[in-house]
């Protein structure tokens, strides 16, 4: 073994002893560095025959790519290693708690209402608005309520005065919209109404309504089955059965209450109907060619149900212990 | 109305269990609340919509549940008694008020015995909820139970002059009625009155001094249709319902009137409680012809969604009494029933046909016209975007009372909707701030041990105005404490909501509709610390205000740490704000950024500062930044260091240093003169 051979084969040891990239870096140095001993060879090539010149060259340059490429492969295997440990040393306690966002939520009466308008945007529905002191006019008596009827007695309404009171239920906005109406029309409204009641569990001095109605021609109580069905499909999911049962509401005839048939019982939802033609006359629609249905339910009902609460009072009642679950 | 089934198996024999019965008649539209057990078997409480009067009787729902059932109806039959007769000669009847009574009848019976009411009667009353009497009073709640029609006995020899004057009330005049009240008469209430007083309040009760009891002989019997609005008008003026009024006021058969007051006086003679007098006086002025309507069979299916016969539609609509007179090609004439004032047009026709045939057999369509846009509302798009704001910063949406009471919190300076005959305080008004309602929420929730919170809502607020009320949406937020959170590591946790935490939300919610940056500028809002609040003003308009609660307001929630409100009108928000699309593109070029640390006398706002350092910038100024505000040992008193971060960049070229630093300079100098500032460096 010449000098050279020799010079590789303690580089290479040296190579496999060295233990950092730190170590393996002085290595590089002691052998392949500017002063390094394989460099050190160079300057005895003045001493060799002049015939022995090129073939030593070629075995220098070949003994240093080869430290060379033992140093890369050892360098690589080291620098895996140290940041093994690295990222060993940082290992953090991952089953400690996150830090908690600051998450705001809205009430689960929004999320439901959110939900309703979407399903019926989705059918086609505009969504208007209407207000909570409303015209006496527009929450009774254009709603076909006969005068100084009985059926008054079924709302007890808070009067502002002799013509202002709060809306006891969101079908008033419909005269406010089939005023000089577009037809065909399909519009949904959604809000706060107001009735005095002695608060239970089933009942609030004020709660939240939906009322949808469509004018087109040859609008069929098959339709407004229909409509419901689809409707409470979205909301509830699954196949649901409608059942109309009939009822009384001034604003429309033939006047039903409907129910669906979801998770093994029937539940009844609210009213609906077709809106009376005493009511689309009264705003010019010609009542041979148009009809409407319309039907209302209560926002806390259908939350109630999605969610088996069984207690109105929660909705107005803003515990945080409660809002917090939806 | 309660009924026990057997009394309705009388009229209408369907052989049904109380169960099948109750399911019949509440898919019927009658709906069957409850059914209890009594000594006659069971008993249906059923609820009568209020345009069905007619079904506040047996035979009434005796002839829904036999048309329902499809099985026959037997009516309730009485005997005849010729018109006038000798009864004409005992009593006389005058009808002077002939709108408000279009029928008033009456028999005579002698020989009167009182005693008490066989049975089978007593326990029919009782299960239908009515107290037995007597003999005779029992007939007539026995005979309105059965046919509807209220009844009324006369001591006839206690009726002055053997008079009956239907009229309205004189003023001043009053009655002592059955139930022993004195009752002062309003002017024009319908009154029966004899020939000098008055002795009952038509349709509702009659009065004391004709009443009839042991020491009766002769009885005047009264069978009379009287207007349900002025039936409706007495009930409300005494505050007094009963069994006839509630009737009366949902409409009593006219035609029926007399065959009532005959089933009473068979009754009575069968009970052998008096003798009959022959004969029965019947004012009639007010008869109305039979009302026909036509009702087209396309109309039917067209209208229900679903092919009906002829021949359906012509039995079920006998089957609830309706005379289908004529049969022309596809259209009937239908003959209403004189109990059936409610039915006025085609489409009420149709909604009979659809309950007897039953709705279950209508299938399920879809509308099949044309299609219609849809979409929220402008009012649903705007709440959506402060509802975003809000709950991304962080608070819980709750939804308050409109009606409030009128408390110190609501007093935002405008006038207060207040709501007639309130029957509580809580239910006296309409909020005009949405901050009672928070502070509500906050201060039950600091008594549940639950004190940190971030609340909000965005709901409609109300003010009395001249020429009419406003009714406008507004968005308020409370804070208090730090938000409360879970984080184990102090860096976690957010530092308590001061007053920069809700002017920081103003300037947000500005922000997302896009308005000018708002000026906050001290208020004299009592409700607010008066040091630590401020007007929140848009293009020359106060939006709203943001600060600290007031102490004493505090105070008064039982709060321990400092509450922070925030109130701005959406409204105000939308109209300040741009409505124009577009955007500006980012700049391709480098920015510069300098600072600055102006010293200046503690007591000038940061808005002139700011306003100060505006003023002389150029164009290029993309950005000022407040970065930090030091006051401390090492400033002279009464002064504070503002660092001021610039950043200058240009759509079209990088910025010269040159430039900036002429920027920078006339900046300074503005500084300078405007605030008095002052500079280390």
């Amino acid at each position: 073994m010449d000098d050279l051979a020799r010079l590789v084969a303690e580089a290479e040891a040296e190579v496999a002893a060295a233990g950092s990239t730190a170590g393996l870096a002085r290595v590089e140095a002691a052998y392949l560095g500017g002063k390094g001993a394989l460099q050190a060879q160079l300057k005895t090539i003045g001493s060799l025959p002049k015939e022995d010149r090129p073939g030593f060259g070629a075995r220098l340059n070949a003994a240093k790519a080869t430290v060379l490429a033992a140093i890369e492969a050892r360098r690589s295997d080291l620098a895996a290693a140290e940041a093994r440990r690295r990222l060993a040393a940082e290992s953090i306690d991952v089953t400690l708690p996150g830090a908690p966002p600051l998450l705001g939520r809205i009430h689960p009466l929004t999320r439901t209402i959110q939900q309703v308008k979407s399903v019926l945007i989705g059918l086609g529905f505009r969504i208007v608005d209407g207000p909570e002191l409303e015209d006496y006019a527009f929450n009774f008596a254009a709603l076909n309520y006969p005068e100084d009827h009985p059926a008054f007695d079924e709302q007890m309404t808070f009067y502002v005065d002799d013509t202002r009171l709060l809306r006891t239920q969101t079908t008033a906005l419909q005269g406010r919209t089939l005023r000089g109406a577009q037809l065909p029309l399909r519009c949904a409204t959604v809000g706060r109404c107001f009735r005095y009641e002695a608060v239970d569990a089933t009942h609030h001095h004020t709660f939240h309504q939906v009322d949808v109605f469509m004018v087109d021609e040859g609008v069929s109580m098959a339709d407004l089955k229909g409509a419901l069905k689809q409707f409470a499909g979205a909301m509830f999911g699954g196949d649901v059965q409608v059942r109309f049962r009939p009822d009384y509401f001034p604003f429309v005839e033939p006047g039903v209450d409907y129910s669906i048939y979801w998770q093994g019982r029937w539940l009844e939802l609210g009213g609906a109907g077709l809106i009376h033609p005493n009511i689309l006359e009264s705003h010019g629609i010609d009542s041979e060619r148009y009809s409407g249905f319309a039907f209302g339910l209560g926002i806390e009902r259908i939350h109630m149900i999605q969610n088996g609460v069984s207690d109105l009072r929660w909705y107005l009642a803003n515990d945080l212990r409660f809002l917090r679950q939806f | 109305m309660r009924l026990s089934l057997e009394w309705l198996d009388q009229h209408a024999p369907t052989g049904m269990t109380a169960d099948e019965a109750a399911t019949t008649l509440t898919m019927a539209g009658l709906e069957v609340e409850e059914t209890e057990e009594s000594d006659l078997g069971p008993v249906l409480n059923i609820k009568v919509t209020p345009n069905r009067g007619d079904c506040l009787s047996v035979v009434g729902l005796a002839r829904e549940m036999a048309a329902a059932a499809r099985k026959p109806f037997i009516d309730a039959v009485a005997a005849d008694t010729p018109i006038g007769g000798e009864a004409a000669d005992l009593i006389q009847v005058t009808i002077e008020a002939p709108d408000l009574c279009p029928r008033y009848a009456a028999r005579v019976v002698r020989n009167v015995t009182i005693g008490t009411s066989p049975e089978w009667m007593q326990r029919r009353l009782s299960a239908a909820g009515m107290r037995p009497i007597n003999s005779v009073v029992d007939v007539t709640n026995y005979v309105m139970l059965e046919l509807g029609q209220p009844l009324h006995a006369f001591d006839l020899p206690l009726v002055r002059g053997s008079a009956i004057r239907v009229r309205r009330s004189a003023p001043g005049e009053a009655i002592t009625t059955l139930d022993g009240a004195e009752r002062p008469l309003a002017e024009g209430l319908l009154i029966i009155a004899d020939a000098e007083r008055p002795v009952a309040v038509a349709g509702v009760m009659g009065g004391a001094d004709t009443e009839v009891g042991p020491r009766t002989t002769t009885i005047l019997l009264e069978s009379a249709h009287f207007d349900r609005k002025a039936v409706r008008r007495s009930s409300k003026a005494l505050g007094l319902q009963t069994e006839a009024s509630y009737r009366f006021e949902r409409i009593v058969d006219p035609d029926g009137v007399v065959r009532a007051l005959n089933r009473a006086c068979d009754l009575i003679a069968e009970l052998g409680a008096g003798a009959l007098v022959e004969g029965v006086v019947d004012v009639y002025p007010g008869a109305a012809p039979a009302r026909t309507v036509t009702l087209r069979l396309a109309r039917v299916s067209q209208m229900l969604g679903f092919d009906l016969s002829v021949d359906e539609v012509r039995t079920s609509l006998q089957a609830l009494g309706f005379e289908v007179t004529e049969c022309e090609g596809e259209a009937l004439a239908v003959q209403t029933p004189s109990w059936r004032p409610d039915v006025v047009r085609e489409i009420d026709l149709i909604e009979e046909v659809g309950r007897v045939v039953g709705y279950e057999r209508m299938p399920e369509k879809l509308p099949s016209g044309a299609t219609t846009q849809g979409g929220d509302s402008d009012l649903g798009r705007q709440t959506t975007l402060a509802r975003e704001v809000l709950v991304g910063a962080g608070l819980t949406e709750v939804v308050g009372h409109s009606l409030v009471a009128a408390t110190p919190l609501d007093e935002d300076g405008g006038e207060r909707v207040a709501i007639r005959t309130a029957l509580s305080s809580e239910l006296s008004g309409l909020r005009r701030s949405l901050l009672p309602g928070l502070a509500d929420v906050l201060a039950r929730s600091v008594r549940r041990g639950q004190p940190q919170v971030a609340l909000f809502e965005v709901a409609r607020v109300f003010h009395e105005a001249p020429g009419g009320h406003t009714e406008t949406l507004s968005i308020g937020a409370l804070l208090h404490g730090a938000p409360s959170t879970d984080a184990w590591r102090s860096a976690d946790r957010p530092a308590p909501a001061d007053y920069y935490t809700v002017a920081g939300l103003a300037q947000a919610l500005c922000a997302a509709f896009k308005t000018e940056p708002p000026v906050l500028r001290r208020t004299a809002d009592a409700r607010f610390h008066p040091g630590r609040s401020a007007e929140v003003v848009v293009g020359g308009e106060v939006l709203g205000v943001a600060g600290e609660l007031h102490p004493t307001v505090a105070a008064d929630l039982g709060l321990r740490e400092r509450a922070v409100a925030l109130e701005l009108s959406l409204a105000g928000l939308v109209a300040a704000g741009r409505r124009t699309m577009g955007f500006i593109e980012p700049s391709a070029f480098p920015g510069v950024i300098r600072d600055l640390a102006p010293r200046i006398a503690a007591d000038t706002p940061y808005q002139a500062v700011r306003q100060a350092a505006l003023d002389a910038a150029p164009a290029t100024l993309e950005a000022l930044a407040l970065t930090d505000v030091y006051s401390g040992p090492n400033l002279p008193a009464g002064s504070r260091s503002l660092t001021l971060s610039f950043t200058f960049r240009a759509q079209d070229r990088t910025l010269t240093d040159d430039e900036v630093e002429a920027a920078m300079a006339a900046i300074r100098a503005s500084l300078e003169r405007e605030c008095g500032a002052t500079f280390v460096v």
